[in-house]
């Protein structure tokens, strides 16, 4: 699988490609490591993993997501998904995930549910 | 002009050693049995011999290195010249001495001369033999004895490459060793795993149960489970535990242990997933989690009970052919969340009524295509099975992933779990 980390002015965007199974997550892992640390270092502190065009999740892909979301929410960190492919929402909807992690329907939804909850705090 | 043509007819004692026919080339070896000793000890076997001819070889490039330069100063009184002609007549004499002593020892002669080695080190000598060591018209030539530099290099080159070869040789040996004796544990530990497993279904009436488990790595981090209990009931888990390895095996370990003492206590699916869950949450360093579906079946009436903790949702293969996805509301996989909850439900089997379980390795088994075996194949070989009993059906439904995976290799376990009802 291929990943890409961008900034963007609201959040640190991680874009990732292809299949994440066992093979792939230790690789992924540290991605989402650097991203959390990224967006904990910067003004924006978010995280949006764009999975358009991620096409398979395998559970060992899923504790990937978990560890990110728990290192996320240590570091006052908002972590959030963006663009899930209907196999890989249905992934994360059977095993319960899609009620512990935020998903959006796609990035500009992201990016606007990140603004309206950080607007009542001043930011 | 002349002067080319002579040169080349004065280098052909040389071109006769360059590509000597093999008839005499082996006269040569048998007759020079002692040379070949001599040559065994000194270049080829390790040792203070070897190592003091080594040396006194990359002293003598340095020496006439330093004498080639040290020659092109002009005006050098007569006694300088004479000390450099007879220094180079032994450097030549001693180099000559150990380009042959090199043939004799090479395994293949013919690719040691026309090896880079071979080539650096006949041209290091060749000037001067070929002329005689004086030869002013052939001054230039003897510019080649420069290539001596060449000849430390590769010296240099091919000690430090035995060396490291030696060295890599002796760690791969290391490495094999830890990795068969790692291997050898791992084999044990993936024995003890797949006994500690039921390898048959309770006896009771009118029950037909069975089990299939295939790792891909030497440690699953799937299992299933046929608990009996005492109100004469019996329980059907299946479950899989993020990753393999030997860290999802030991969390499948805990896991099913725990939900095994938890299924004796209580009487529904779901307070049983809240419990083993929290017993989970509560020793989980790693972040792992595990995704259960368990059951509990009355054998005398043929009443379900169900809850499901994030796993993929089993099949309930009805005698008449149709199949039910048994996916009422499930809860959170195991070993995230303390506080999570498990809902219960109900689903009645009717005789002949077949349960299949299955983790998700099953549906996601590629090809070399990198498709998908996906939840339509798996349904085309439950709707065709007929009145399959349960191990049949089992083995036909490994033989179609296999059939359909072909060469590519298994990436994640695949664990298959069949229960029949049929109280008749």
């Amino acid at each position: 699988m291929k990943v890409r980390l961008e900034k963007v002015p609201r959040a640190t965007l991680v874009i990732a490609e292809g299949r994440l199974d066992f093979g792939a997550a230790p690789a992924f892992q540290k991605e989402l490591e650097q991203a959390v640390a990224a967006a904990h270092a910067s003004e924006a502190k978010a995280v949006i993993v764009d999975c358009a065009a991620l096409d398979y999740v395998s559970s060992a892909g899923l504790r990937t997501f978990l560890q990110a979301a728990r290192a996320s929410q240590r570091a006052g960190v908002v972590f959030a998904l963006s663009t899930l492919q209907p196999a890989v929402r249905e992934v994360f909807e059977l095993s319960g995930f899609s009620r512990m992690i935020p998903i959006h329907a796609d990035r500009t939804a992201a990016l606007a549910k990140i603004s309206a909850t950080k607007t009542p705090d001043g930011q | 002009m002349q002067e080319i043509q002579d040169s080349t007819q004065q280098s052909q004692p040389g071109a006769e050693l360059l590509s000597p026919p093999p008839a005499a080339l082996r006269a040569f070896v048998t007759l020079t049995a002692p040379v070949k000793q001599l040559a065994e000890l000194l270049l080829v076997r390790p040792g203070p011999w070897s190592r003091a001819f080594e040396n006194l070889i990359v002293a003598l490039i340095v020496v006439s290195i330093a004498s080639i330069g040290v020659a092109a100063i002009p005006g050098l009184p007569e006694w300088a010249l004479v000390a450099l002609r007879i220094e180079e007549i032994g450097v030549v004499a001693f180099f000559s001495f150990e380009y042959l002593l090199r043939i004799v020892a090479a395994r293949k002669k013919l690719a040691f001369i026309f090896s880079f080695a071979g080539i650096v080190d006949f041209l290091a000598i060749a000037p001067s033999l070929l002329t005689g060591f004086d030869t002013r018209w052939l001054r230039t030539l003897r510019l080649l004895r420069l290539l001596r530099l060449l000849k430390l290099q590769t010296h240099y080159l091919e000690a430090t490459v035995t060396e490291r070869t030696r060295e890599l040789a002796a760690k791969n040996l290391a490495l094999e060793q830890a990795q068969a004796q790692i291997q050898a544990e791992l084999d044990v530990a993936h024995a003890v795993q797949v006994a500690i497993l039921p390898a048959r279904f309770p006896a009771r009436t009118g029950c037909d149960g069975a089990a299939r488990m295939i790792s891909a790595a030497s440690m699953c981090g799937d299992f299933y489970d046929f608990i009996e209990l005492a109100d004469g009931r019996v329980g059907l888990v299946i479950a899989d535990v993020s990753g393999h390895g030997v860290p999802a095996a030991f969390f499948m370990a805990v896991a099913r242990t725990s939900l095994r003492d938890v299924a004796a206590h209580h009487a529904e699916p779901g307070a049983c997933l809240a419990q083993t869950n929290r017993a989970l949450c509560a020793q989980n360093p790693m972040d792992l989690f595990v995704t259960v579906f368990y059951c509990v079946l009355d054998p005398r009436t043929g009443v379900l009970r169900y809850a499901n903790g994030g796993h993929n949702p089993p099949y309930l293969l009805r005698a008449d052919g149709t199949i039910e996805a048994l996916d009422g509301q499930g809860g959170l996989v195991l070993g995230v969340m303390p506080e999570a909850e498990f809902p219960d439900h109900t689903v009645e089997l009717h005789a002949g009524d077949r349960l299949v379980l299955y983790t998700d390795g099953l549906t996601e088994a590629f090809n070399a295509a990198n498709e998908a075996y996906g939840v339509e194949r798996l349904m085309a070989q439950l709707r065709a099975s007929g009145e399959l009993a349960a191990a049949p059906l089992i083995e036909r439904i490994c033989a179609s992933v296999k059939e359909f995976s072909g060469s590519a290799g298994q990436s994640d376990d695949i664990t298959l779990t069949v229960l029949g009802w049929d109280p008749r």
